[in-house]
């Protein structure tokens, strides 16, 4: 059965199929999660949040505006990036000092004996380094493109357009129909 | 307009991946997108190549997360279909049987998550009397109007929270992934003050990799939290420069 269609059983309490929705994205979830915030400890945290936000909202899930795993993870991105913003900010009040580490390499870590992460990896290979690199310091680093434009050295609108035919590119390359 | 336009259109990219700077600016573009085919329908093709990024980093997470996970869905009422308008997320309904006043709705979902789970560790420990008198307590602090939860990591790792009732005189500890001491070896929470440090409490390891939320009485403004580690039985004074000195009020 499609995702989108058990996120509609969800929405009438169906657990069966929450656990269905569970075991098809928890995994990306706390993976995305877990790069974003990077503690496991915290990423588990927020990964049982997130599962739980979409078993209570999963009647709000509009099948017109997007897949049930592009709602599911950016549930999981959002929550991930609540949960670093509000660490850094006690960061900076408690000792003044933001650390921004800089991801060595992301791009590298992604990959796995996986084809569908393969075709990933290579469709990012294809991008040029600016653009590789704001999208994944943007997606996988939970930074915001001022952020982004701080940490890479370049102007705001250049953040912007690379982030974005960047995008496409990938988009493209991956065959994702819109 | 033709320029605010252009710049919207700017904007599908950052938003797809997540990197607005503001709830704000988010909804603002949102707005666009309502009214706006071109960049909706862009957008929606970047969202879903972003999903490709995060299902390339899927992890297998740890089993007990599923367990846990479905274990509080069973108790866990859900929103009905088109209750309110799309803004916000509800969170306050979280927990059916607590109306939290904490305001920051995501770190208060995760301590009721941990203060569940203290609630089944404490009662191996006391009597169900004693667990639900002392799970009332917390409860009050979470639901005084104005507490507000202060985070932070420690040094040694790890992260402290704190949901702090000034009204109440009142503030609940807990932390996360403090790594394991050795044996002998306790963490040790004070309230640090003008007049010095005052100890609350030991911070009890939970199989989840929490500490037993402890509640402490007879805060004062300007009072902070510290966590040193000392003997086992803990001391009256600190003997070693805090892992974490986290201002509260
Ligand atoms: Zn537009």
């Amino acid at each position: 059965m499609p995702p989108e269609r058990l996120l509609g059983l969800v929405a009438r309490g169906d657990e069966g199929a929450f656990e269905q929705i569970y075991d098809r994205l928890a995994g990306a979830a706390y993976g995305l999660i877990r790069r974003v915030v990077r503690d496991p400890a915290q990423a588990e945290e927020v990964t049982q949040e997130v599962m739980l936000e979409v078993w209570r909202t999963a009647s709000r899930f509009d099948p017109d505006r997007g897949s049930a795993a592009t709602w599911v993870l950016t549930i999981a991105h959002r929550r991930a990036i609540d949960r670093v913003r509000s660490t850094t900010a006690s960061v900076a009040r408690e000792q003044r000092v933001v650390e921004v580490e800089v991801p060595a390499d992301y791009v590298a870590d992604v990959v796995e004996a996986n084809l569908e992460r393969e075709r990933v990896r290579r469709c990012l290979d294809g991008l040029t380094p600016l653009q590789r690199e704001s999208i994944t310091l943007a997606y996988y680093g939970g930074y915001s493109y001022p952020q982004v434009a701080g940490l890479l050295g370049v102007a705001l609108g250049t953040i912007k357009t690379r982030i974005r035919d960047g995008l496409i590119r990938l988009r493209d390359c991956l065959g994702v129909t819109a | 307009m033709r320029l605010l336009r252009e710049n919207q259109q700017g904007l599908t990219g950052v938003y797809a991946v997540g990197a607005m700077t503001s709830e704000a600016e988010r909804e603002k573009f949102e707005r666009h997108l309502r009214r706006c085919a071109s960049c909706a329908s862009e957008v929606r093709g970047l969202r879903d190549t972003a999903t490709m990024l995060a299902l390339a980093a899927a992890e297998q997470p740890p089993p007990e997360l599923r367990v846990r996970t479905l274990a509080q869905v069973r108790r866990t009422r859900q929103l009905p279909p088109q209750v309110e308008p799309r803004r916000g997320s509800g969170a306050k309904r979280w927990a059916p049987r607590l109306r939290l006043a904490v305001p920051v709705t995501v770190a208060a979902a995760s301590l009721l998550a941990i203060l569940v789970l203290a609630v089944a560790q404490v009662r191996v420990q006391r009597s169900l009397h004693q667990a639900q008198a002392q799970n009332a307590a917390i409860a009050a602090v979470l639901a005084t109007p104005g507490a507000r939860i202060v985070t932070g990591p420690t040094s040694a790792g790890g992260t402290t929270t704190a949901v702090v009732a000034v009204a109440r005189h009142e503030v609940v500890v807990t932390t996360t992934g403090l790594p394991g001491l050795p044996a002998g070896r306790v963490y040790e929470m004070w309230l640090i003050g003008r007049t010095g440090a005052r100890p609350i409490g030991l911070a009890r390891p939970m199989p989840s990799g929490h500490t037993v939320p402890i509640l402490a009485a007879g805060l004062a403004r300007g009072d902070r939290l510290g966590i040193t580690v000392e003997p086992a039985g803990g001391t009256r004074h600190p003997t070693t420069t805090p892992i974490v000195v986290l201002p509260l009020t």
